[in-house]
């Protein structure tokens, strides 16, 4: 799904500042998209695809925070470094807190943005990784009858074929039964997969 | 010790003057003895000019005296001797009925008072009774180097007065002789008597002296003078008189009338002098003379009653209303010093004030600087940012630059990135050249310019505050205006001044905006800026343009005031208007630099 190379957008209302990413990170044979506002990136933003943004804090109009809170909301997979020509101590705080993966002043040192953009880009890569499985778990789990779902809680929780039987007043060998069709329409091989997939949490 | 000492010599002299007085009058048969208390018989005043002292004057005219006392029994003669000077005061008070004088001095008598000649005196050595008066000029008979008249310049020379007869006779011959007394000798007055003259030659005080005629004959005679002691410069025929002279002869001496005198006496008086005999060899009395000779002399000179101003009347002009001179002499010197003081205090104020503009230039200068390193302070932070921009860029290229070149890859993108890091070089050089330019010390002057670069150059400058402050900038001015004579660092500071106003005003207020205009209009070019900020407090409308009014905490409250000074000097007006609700304007004007041609 995501066999498309990763893309750096780049968003800061000064075009030298724009295009001197660009030509930096395009030495390194990223793929690029510049963007001159906010509003713009969010236009052109493909989230199957991963990503990260390299964001100056003020812009006009829709500012750097206030780009990181919509992205949050919209449960992105894009990883968010914060460029600031201010060292604005309050709002690297904030952006830090809601998940922001660095806040670098300009001018910065091309080794570390470069490190942080591959950091942002492979963190980013496990998001639409983990998401798909997530995906593909909660598409299968929808097919399970109510007497699968509550076999795979009980299941979860660590109870033998024997205590859930008991637990749910029928036969051992109609437990067994469950438990093989759900884990059949899950696609699991194994009851530790099965728990490993159910104890994740969501993406985003 | 000395006051007593001095009022017994008075009192001696007083003594021996009246011992000699009364001998004097004894020898004339008119002593004290005769009675002055039961004596009603009319007084009779002669005056008798003492040019050789009182003594001798008494003693020459003594047989003249005792002739008209025996003819004329009837009166009572009373001599009165003096000076020239004296005895005219005394016509003057009308203290004497007759005179004996010189003949100078019977002119000037005969001009000013009326006086009229009764008899001219004749020698009794039988010399014409018109040509019997004259001077000597003697020198000591060892002066070999003064032979003729004219050797006398730059001599010292003795005379009795100014006005002396003799002396004025002399005057006239060096004068015909080409030398000015006055001008060419250093002339020496020794007064009467006329024996002073004798005692400066003897004792060097003079190399000349000037004497009347027949004084020399008379001291050989009397034994007081050597017959070798004195030579006789520049001899003159002297006709039957028996001693030598140097000036031409004019008549004796005349028995003068004095105009009050009543005409009966004076002719008793005439007639007794007519008969008076020569009784021991000394003088006789005949018709007047003609004195038209005197008068030539006179005039000559112009002395005496000839003189525009004579030195006498001067000096008594001056003595009389001495304390008027003195009164006009202080207001005058009073007056000198107050011209050269105001001229000095006018120069020493001129210097302060000068002094003083200086200051006041330097001062407005400084504080003009002063506004704007602050206004720069309150924009530094966005212009650091604004050079922080190329800054961030140049080091991304050069980054860009080193990891392609490492590789070895792309070589059109190397130079690429070299020339865009040119490019943003130049763009923070021109950030730093902009605001050292603005905060620069430089003397003002005012320059013909197009106001739109400069409006344009300061909303640049301020832009990056603006969007820092999230104020959005509505630019409208028009790529050219009319010209106007300005200094273009003031008007930036003026637009800047009101931008930051304008900022100040907008902070806090939702979709803060600021809207610059500027338009040509009538005569003028009008930039305004208008916010819609949190206006003006009625109450601080009057206080705006105070220096040192400020609303903000780490304002100087110089802005606003400055800003209207600045404008004021070039001509223009600036204000507010807020009348508009929610829109606060602040305006200038600068004139048009053909307005100010056509003023």
């Amino acid at each position: 799904m995501s066999e498309t190379a990763p893309t750096i957008y780049i968003v800061d209302d000064d075009p030298a500042v724009r295009d001197s990413v660009a030509f930096l990170v395009s030495s390194v044979g990223y793929r690029w998209v510049a963007c001159t506002s906010a509003q713009a990136f969010l236009d052109v933003l493909d989230d199957e695809t991963p990503a990260c943004v390299v964001l100056d804090v003020r812009l006009p109009g829709l500012s750097g925070l206030e780009l990181q809170t919509e992205l949050l909301r919209r449960g992105s997979s894009v990883g968010v470094i914060f460029v600031s020509g201010h060292g604005d101590i309050p709002k690297a705080v904030r952006a830090m807190r809601h998940g922001a993966l660095d806040f670098l002043e300009k001018p910065f040192d091309d080794q570390v943005l470069l490190d942080r953009i591959g950091e942002a880009l492979a963190a980013s890569a496990e998001t639409i990784r983990r998401r798909s499985r997530q995906t593909t778990l909660e598409r299968r789990l929808s097919c399970l009858t109510e007497r699968e779902r509550e076999v795979l809680a009980l299941v979860i929780a660590g109870k033998t074929s024997k205590a859930i039987a008991l637990d749910l007043d029928i036969s051992v060998k109609t437990v067994e039964n469950h438990r093989h069709n759900l884990m059949t329409k899950a696609g699991a091989t194994s009851v530790a997969q099965l728990i490993a997939w159910a104890s994740e949490p969501p993406p985003g | 010790m000395r006051l007593i000492e001095t009022a017994r010599s008075a009192r001696r002299t007083v003594v021996v003057l009246a011992a000699m007085l009364a001998l004097l009058l004894a020898a004339i048969g008119f002593g004290p003895s005769a009675g002055a208390a039961e004596d009603t018989r009319p007084v009779v005043r002669v005056g008798v000019l003492a040019y050789r002292g009182a003594e001798v004057a008494a003693a020459n005219w003594a047989p003249t005296f005792a002739h008209l006392s025996k003819t004329l029994p009837q009166y009572r003669f009373e001599m009165v001797t003096g000076s020239t000077a004296f005895l005219t005061a005394a016509v003057a008070a009308n203290r004497l009925n007759f005179l004996i004088t010189n003949p100078g001095h019977f002119l000037e008598l005969r001009i000013d008072y009326a006086a009229t000649a009764l008899a001219t005196e004749q020698d009794m050595n039988g010399s014409y009774s018109d040509e019997s008066v004259g001077a000597t000029i003697l020198v000591p008979a060892d002066l070999a180097d003064v032979q003729i008249v004219t050797d006398l310049r730059k001599r010292r020379i003795a005379a009795v007065a100014r006005d002396a007869f003799g002396f004025r006779a002399a005057w006239l011959e060096l004068l015909e002789r080409g030398v000015d007394p006055f001008r060419q000798t250093d002339l020496l007055f020794v007064g009467y008597p006329v024996e002073g003259v004798i005692d400066a030659l003897r004792s060097g005080r003079a190399e000349a002296g000037i004497v009347r005629s027949c004084l020399l004959e008379q001291l050989i005679a009397d034994g007081t003078a050597r017959p070798d002691e004195f030579r006789v410069i520049g001899r003159k025929p002297s006709g039957t008189l028996p001693c030598q002279v140097s000036t031409r002869l004019y008549p004796g001496w005349p028995f003068v009338k004095v105009a009050q005198t009543a005409p009966a006496l004076a002719a008793e008086i005439a007639r007794a002098l007519l008969v008076m005999q020569p009784a021991g060899g000394e003088v006789v009395w005949t018709d007047p003379v003609d004195y038209r000779l005197v008068q030539d002399l006179y005039r000559g000179l112009k002395v005496g009653p000839y003189a525009l101003f004579t030195p006498l009347g001067l000096r008594d002009f001056l003595w009389e209303h001495r304390w008027w001179g003195m009164v006009a002499a202080t207001i005058a010197a009073w007056w000198i010093f107050h011209v050269f003081r105001v001229a000095h205090l006018l120069r020493r104020r001129t210097r302060e004030l000068q002094r003083a503009h200086e200051q006041a230039r330097v001062k407005g200068e400084r504080m003009e600087h002063t506004v704007r390193l602050s206004l720069m302070g309150e924009m530094a932070s966005s212009l650091a940012h604004e050079i922080n921009q190329p800054l961030a860029a140049i080091l991304s290229y050069a980054r860009g630059c080193e990891r392609r070149l490492d590789a070895g890859i792309d070589p059109e993108g190397v130079l690429e990135g070299v020339r865009r890091i040119a490019v943003q070089a130049e763009r923070a050089g021109s950030i730093v050249k902009r605001m050292r330019d603005f905060v620069r010390k430089h003397p003002s002057q005012q320059l013909p310019l197009d106001p739109s670069r400069v409006f344009a150059d300061a909303i640049d400058l301020f832009e990056p505050t603006a969007r820092g402050r999230d104020v959005r900038l509505e630019v409208d001015i028009p790529s050219t205006l009319p010209r106007v004579m300005a200094d273009r660092l003031q008007i930036e500071e003026v637009v800047l001044n009101l931008l930051q106003n304008a900022t100040e005003a907008v902070s806090g207020v939702a979709d803060a905006r600021i809207a610059v205009k500027a338009e040509a209009m009538d005569h003028v070019v009008r930039l305004s800026v208008t916010d819609n900020g949190s206006g003006v407090a009625p109450g601080a409308i009057d206080l705006l343009f105070e220096a040192f009014f400020t609303t903000k905490p780490e304002g100087l409250g110089l802005g606003l005031s400055l800003s209207r000074t600045i404008v004021e000097a070039h001509g223009g007006r600036l204000d507010v208007d807020i009348d508009t609700p929610g829109a606060t304007t602040f305006w200038f004007q600068l004139p048009l630099i053909e307005e100010i041609a056509r003023v």
